[in-house]
């Protein structure tokens, strides 16, 4: 049971580690690769960051950056798969500010303002997960399926324990998310400030 | 369609997860230690226990001894807990400094017959945590053991990956034969962001169901204790037992199977008192609710306390408001009375401060309710042992309001 924690763990990381760098190669090389291209680099880097290297590390790549961020929550770890590997959707706008709001409730109480801490709702409360299928189900309607399957993935695998923690929270949420939703509107707000500066010229007058 | 199959997965995993909901066991009474906090039979001899040789000692002279030296140039956070053959197992963590990378977990023996300490062993080092953990550790630090329903051992330990004490985690490990080998470490997750900043230096305590109660804290944004629910080697559960800046390193004593107190560490702002904080329970540590400062002074450091089968308590303190030169002993009825400093374990206050050395993070055990053993940091170059047998204790208790303790008093206030 251990061991098949620990490896499980190990391999997400893993994977997760190789998406990043694959999407900052993108990035680099300013173009999407072809879908068998990251493929086979998912899973060059993959195994790269879950063997050990040896030389001065007793461990794997992908321990150390565990060691560091602890494991992922499954919707960051899915939304993070899905957005590099597939070619689905992108994710709402709305959806990024609910995650940043959230996070601005969520993390001052949790890390010790007063003596409520929504944090520990995740071992035990109805009302959370009533919450969670709710907020899925809301934007399933709305039209974004995939986070619909992300959110009932993670609860199975929170049902199932498939992370060390046993706490819900731990399966949907992370700092990593709130991170990424914070970046992403910022990156989206000021694209749409730089599209107005340039549509202005055309209406300028004189 | 897609998005109908989505909507029936997601009835399915919300099914399947209200079941396992369902299937967290509920919240349990404690488990009071020693049996039951009564008063002592009048016919029981204080100190007479299977194994305990210290019964012959003479009232008013406590045991002292140091725990072996490992050759280590720094140890701290020392703990105790008692064996099944009535000797004591003592675990502390050693190295060239406090958080160097080559700091270990040690652990020896205390022969309650010969009164020796056998030889110290590593429990786990860094790279062995590392290993059992699959992920990057940096340091290690607090082991705190505990005794299982089962009766198997636990030895729940901090280890930092990245930064300070702050970014701390707690790990765990099990033994069959009482601390001789351990079980891989397992990870207990406590803290939403990246299951940083948890520590633990304190005993636990026991639920009547068999779980433990594991008294933690937070030290980074927050400083505040926490009170886990701990099943083999995961948290199922967690209180706040403080919040805010001010309150660390929780230690817990039961008064009934509802009812306990949690004596901190004060963390707090200068222009704040320098007392011990204290928060309550009435429901087995489901919500815990602020109360009076004890009218210690506290200067930021380690406070350690037992109680014992008759209700006494017992508290090693630093009590002064800085500086951690002074130690000593104290007692309490358990009544809610005073409490009353009995022994001056460690004082340099005549020295000058230069030369003041530091007594810290005390940690009390009782093996049978009427005896104590302590064991403290000594200027972080060894770790003292001193024994307090039932006879002493007792001639402590009849002592409580006599005029020597009152002049002991006058003199560490």
């Amino acid at each position: 049971m251990m061991s098949y924690l620990q490896n499980s763990a190990l391999i997400e990381m893993s994977i997760s580690c190789s998406v990043v760098l694959m999407y900052c190669l993108q990035q680099l090389f300013r173009s999407t690769f072809p879908m068998i291209l990251r493929i086979a680099l998912i899973v060059i880097l993959g195994n790269a960051f879950f063997w050990p290297l040896g030389f001065a590390m007793a461990l794997p790549l992908a321990a150390y950056v565990r060691g560091v961020t602890g494991d992922l929550s499954i919707v960051t770890t899915l939304l993070l798969w899905s957005s590099v590997i597939g070619s689905a959707k992108p994710c709402p706008n709305g959806f990024k500010v609910f995650i940043v709001a959230l996070a601005l409730l969520f993390y001052p109480f949790a890390l010790g303002l007063g003596m409520i801490d929504p944090y520990a709702w995740g071992y035990h409360s109805f009302i959370l997960l009533l919450g969670v299928v709710c907020v899925a189900i809301v934007w399933g309607v709305a039209g974004w399926v995939r986070i619909v399957w992300i959110i009932a993935l993670a609860l199975m695998a929170w049902s199932v324990q498939w992370h060390e923690s046993r706490n819900l929270w731990d399966y949907l949420f992370d700092p990593f998310l709130v991170f990424w939703a914070l970046g992403s509107l910022i990156q989206a707000w000021r694209y749409k400030r730089r599209e107005k500066a340039q549509s202005g010229y055309l209406f300028r007058a004189g | 369609m897609s998005r109908i199959v989505a909507f029936c997965f997601l009835f399915i995993a919300a099914v399947v997860a209200d079941v396992r909901m369902d299937a967290q066991p509920a919240w349990s009474t404690f488990k009071p230690p020693f049996g039951a906090i009564a008063p002592l039979d009048s016919e029981e001899i204080p100190g007479a226990v299977k194994g305990d040789s210290f019964k012959s000692h003479a009232v008013g002279v406590p045991q002292d001894d140091w725990l072996p030296d490992t050759g280590a140039l720094s140890v701290h956070a020392s703990s105790l807990i008692a064996l099944n053959d009535g000797n004591i197992r003592a675990f502390w963590f050693a190295g060239t400094r406090e958080g160097a990378a080559d700091v270990v977990i040690v652990s020896a023996v205390f022969d309650s017959k010969s009164r020796l300490w056998g030889a110290p062993t590593t429990v786990i080092d860094r790279v062995g945590a590392e290993r059992g953990l699959s992920r990057y550790i940096a340091k290690l630090g607090n082991p705190v053991p505990a005794r299982m329903a089962d009766g198997r051992l636990q030895l729940f330990f901090v280890t930092v990956s990245m930064g300070g004490w702050a970014g701390s985690s707690i790990s765990t490990m099990i033994s069959d034969d009482e601390g001789v080998t351990w079980s891989k470490p397992e990870r207990l997750i406590t803290s939403p962001l990246m299951n940083i900043s948890t520590l633990v230096k304190s005993p636990s305590v026991q639920f009547a169901d068999g779980r433990l109660g594991l008294p933690a804290y937070h030290e980074w944004i927050g400083r505040f204790g926490e009170f886990l629910r701990i099943e083999g080697s995961q948290v199922i559960d967690l209180r706040r037992m403080s919040a805010g800046r001010g309150t660390i390193q929780p230690v817990v004593l039961l008064q009934s199977n509802e009812s306990a107190s949690a004596y901190f560490r004060q963390t707090r702002g200068a222009q704040q008192l320098k007392q011990i904080p204290v928060s309550q329970t009435t429901d087995a540590g489901q919500s815990w609710q602020s109360a009076p400062d004890l009218d210690i002074a506290n200067p930021n450091s380690a406070v350690s306390m037992v109680t014992l089968n008759d209700g006494v308590q017992l508290m090693a303190a630093n009590n002064i408001e800085t500086g951690r030169y002074r130690l000593v002993l104290m007692m309490n009825d358990g009544h809610g009375g005073r409490w009353h400093p009995i022994q001056i374990l460690e004082d340099d206050e005549s020295l000058p401060n230069d030369q003041r050395r530091e007594f810290s993070y005390p940690y009390l055990i009782s093996t049978n309710g009427s005896d104590a053993h302590l064991v403290y940091t000594w200027n972080r170059k060894r770790i003292r042992h001193i024994y307090f047998d039932g006879a002493w204790i007792e001639q402590a208790k009849i002592q409580l309001t006599t005029p020597v303790t009152k002049s002991l008093e006058q003199g560490v206030q």
